[in-house]
């Protein structure tokens, strides 16, 4: 893997000192893919994203993102962001929340015109950019919002649900757009509720349950344990070869034969095994289990696993380099956000 | 650097997006214009570009009067009663909003998400909100300069000194509003806790003002007052001032102290604008009034009375108080998350 953009360790929050939001969160982040962070409500996804962008403060993060450490505020210039419920003044017209963020930002504003006109056209809003925000549908804005989130050519994007409010058209075309981000060299950092949406475009994700990373990896790799073959077949299954799929591990329900394998070399003397005994085979599929499937067990596993034990509330010191994302650290360096 | 000016044309844009900017702007507009129907004959003054003519033997287009007048006019009814207090209350209404819509979760995260410092933009944030009050007295002051300019053909440049003064005051007020905003993040609970703060100061220095023409200003000119009788006696030269008085002014001082001097700093306007090197409260602009040797006293009195603070105290401490308020707005800004 090349170096992953973001590298973190430690990460500790707690909301006026009661709610333990995250709790000695790690998380690395691979470059050049989309990554998925997925979770239930009040997990701590958008705490998690909030901390990378030094929109919340914690104490004792350890490491970095694009190679600063968190809270380095001219890595933010490299960094773009569309949050969950994203407002903008109703005032603005779509063209003018782009020139406003690239302002933020810092892009020249030669370069912010030539870029907001290429990004319109992208997210399919060129013809409404000059028409005021409270004119538009939900869906507009939120396309609006992901063009704001690009203006700045960013390394990495950060979306938390970039889909809400989106309907199923304009879902496929926010698809499209994150992995043609992805094509152009670009991290995509997704949280969502919607696993088929993700399901569809992550190469890799991280399931995060009551702060902590429960599950993560390449999406691939992850669902790959629970590969199968299945085989759906018309007629009566003989008693003897009921008992030898059973010996084998197979799983038989309503005319299906279920096979954990990775190779389809090992279902044909299954195969074999019933059309001698004259069973029509109906169906041959490989399967595999869904995000969601993964999703509801990691987080079933981890409420039988108990709750996670507490964090005593002063964090460890940091590694030397990596200063801690507080407060007191950033009075100190004066280049932190 | 281009994110301040981001913020700067946000806030312009913001502000031509409130009707009661353009509400308010309109009535500035209107007084400018009516201030500048007025104009002068041999005869006296007319109203409304000469629809009504008014007989004066005083202020005639020949009495240096003329202009007294028609800046005492500006100083003590247009400055305090639109700008200092209707036109304020408007601009508070309008701007209270700004730092609890923009602190809304999904409206502050992408500014944040910048690289832009937290202390950068608050105070930007907070000094676009004064633009709303800087560009209408700016307006004005530059119809009524040239009103003036053109009419009595006196370039009076001192008329401008409004518009800091003005603003200064609304900043003042403004602060309470926003340090309330970015606290309770509640527009309604900003806009009521600045105007009841604004209303409490406001209150103390009245009684400050009132307490020292009864433990100052009356004695000196020789009217004292039985407290327990209640009778007035006017005699003829200064009288001793009254102990209780003083000790009550006293006491009414030092609880203004750490206020805002909004009052104060509005009338600071009178010191300001000049007429032949005098300002509007001296009694040698006033004395041209005067017909007798009591109104010369009464004049002198009333000069001392309105110059009884120096610019430094007034201007100092509330700076002071707005300093205050500010750094702990914007540390409670700075330090939130959000």
């Amino acid at each position: 893997m090349s170096n992953p953009v973001i590298d973190v360790s430690c990460v500790n929050k707690r909301y006026r000192g009661k709610i333990h939001a995250l709790r000695d969160l790690s998380l690395t982040v691979p470059s050049g893919r989309i990554f998925g962070l997925l979770g239930p409500n009040g997990a701590g996804k958008s705490t998690l994203v909030k901390i990378l962008l030094s929109i919340v403060k914690a104490r004792g993060v350890r490491g970095v993102m694009l190679g600063h450490p968190i809270g380095h505020r001219a890595t933010l210039g490299k960094v773009g962001y569309l949050p969950e419920h994203a407002r903008f003044p109703s005032y603005l017209s779509g063209r003018d929340v782009l020139r406003y963020t690239a302002g933020l930002a810092n892009v020249p504003s030669k370069h912010a015109k030539q870029r907001s006109d290429e990004l319109l056209e992208l997210v399919g809003m060129s013809e409404r950019a000059n028409t005021k925000l409270r004119t538009y549908s939900k869906g507009m804005k939120q396309r609006i919002g992901i063009a704001q989130a690009l203006i700045n050519n960013p390394e990495v994007v950060f979306l938390d649900e970039p889909t809400d409010g989106v309907d199923p058209q304009g879902r496929r075309e926010m698809r499209d757009i994150m992995i043609k981000m992805r094509d152009q060299g670009r991290t995509v950092f997704i949280n969502s509720h919607l696993l088929g949406e993700l399901e569809m475009v992550c190469d890799n994700v991280a399931i995060l349950n009551q702060g902590q990373v429960v599950k993560h990896g390449e999406l691939a790799e992850l669902t790959a344990a629970s590969r199968r073959f299945e085989i759906h077949y018309q007629g009566d299954l003989p008693a003897e070869l009921q008992q030898q799929f059973t010996a084998d591990g197979f799983e038989l329900t309503n005319q299906l034969i279920s096979m954990p394998m990775t190779d389809a070399l090992g279902a044909q003397p299954v195969i074999d095994a019933l059309r001698a005994k004259q069973l029509v085979i109906s169906e041959l599929k490989q399967s595999r289990q869904s995000l969601e499937d993964l999703f509801i067990e990691s987080i079933e596993t981890a409420k039988q696993n108990g709750p996670p034990p507490e964090v005593p509330k002063k964090s460890p010191p940091p590694l030397a380099g990596f200063a801690p994302a507080d407060e007191s650290n950033e009075d100190k360096k004066g280049d932190r956000a | 650097m281009r994110a301040i000016c981001t913020l700067i044309w946000d806030s312009f844009r913001m502000l031509s997006a409130r009707k009661l900017f353009w509400f308010a702007m309109a009535i500035t507009l209107l007084i400018s214009v009516g201030f500048a129907s007025v104009g002068f004959n041999d005869s006296g003054y007319s109203l409304g570009f000469g629809l009504y003519q008014v007989d004066d033997q005083l202020i005639n287009s020949g009495s240096p009067l003329a202009e007294v007048m028609l800046l005492k006019l500006l100083t003590d009814v247009v400055v305090p009663w639109w700008f200092g207090l209707a036109a304020l209350v408007l601009a508070l209404i309008s701007t209270c909003s700004i730092f609890p819509e923009f602190m809304t979760s999904g409206s502050i995260d992408i500014a944040l998400s910048k690289p832009v410092r937290r202390t950068t933009i608050f105070f930007t944030k907070y000094l676009c909100g004064l633009l709303f009050v800087a560009v209408q007295v700016a307006c004005f002051c530059l119809v009524i300069f040239l009103a003036l300019g053109l009419r009595l053909e006196n370039w009076n440049y001192t008329i401008f000194w409004a518009v800091p003064l003005i603003v200064f005051v609304y900043s003042l007020i403004y602060s309470v509003a926003v340090l309330v905003g970015v606290w309770s993040r509640s527009t309604i609970f900003a806009l009521l806790m600045a105007i009841g703060f604004w209303g409490f100061s406001w209150l103390i220095q009245v009684s400050e003002g009132m307490s020292y023409k009864f433990a100052y200003t009356m004695p000196e000119q020789g009217i004292s007052i039985n407290y327990q009788s209640g009778e007035t006696v006017i005699n003829e030269g200064a009288t001793e001032p009254n102990k209780t008085a003083v000790n009550i002014h006293s006491a009414i001082e030092k609880i203004a102290l750490p206020l805002p001097k909004t009052r104060d700093a509005t009338y600071l306007i009178r010191r300001k604008i000049t007429v032949d090197s005098n300002n509007l409260t001296s009694a040698a602009i006033l004395g041209q009034l005067a017909n007798t040797a009591e109104d010369d006293k009464m004049f002198k009195s009333e000069e001392k009375y309105q110059n009884r603070h120096s610019e430094r105290y007034i201007i100092l401490s509330s700076l002071a108080f707005e300093a205050l308020v500010l750094l702990l707005a914007s540390w409670l800004f700075c330090r939130r998350d959000y």
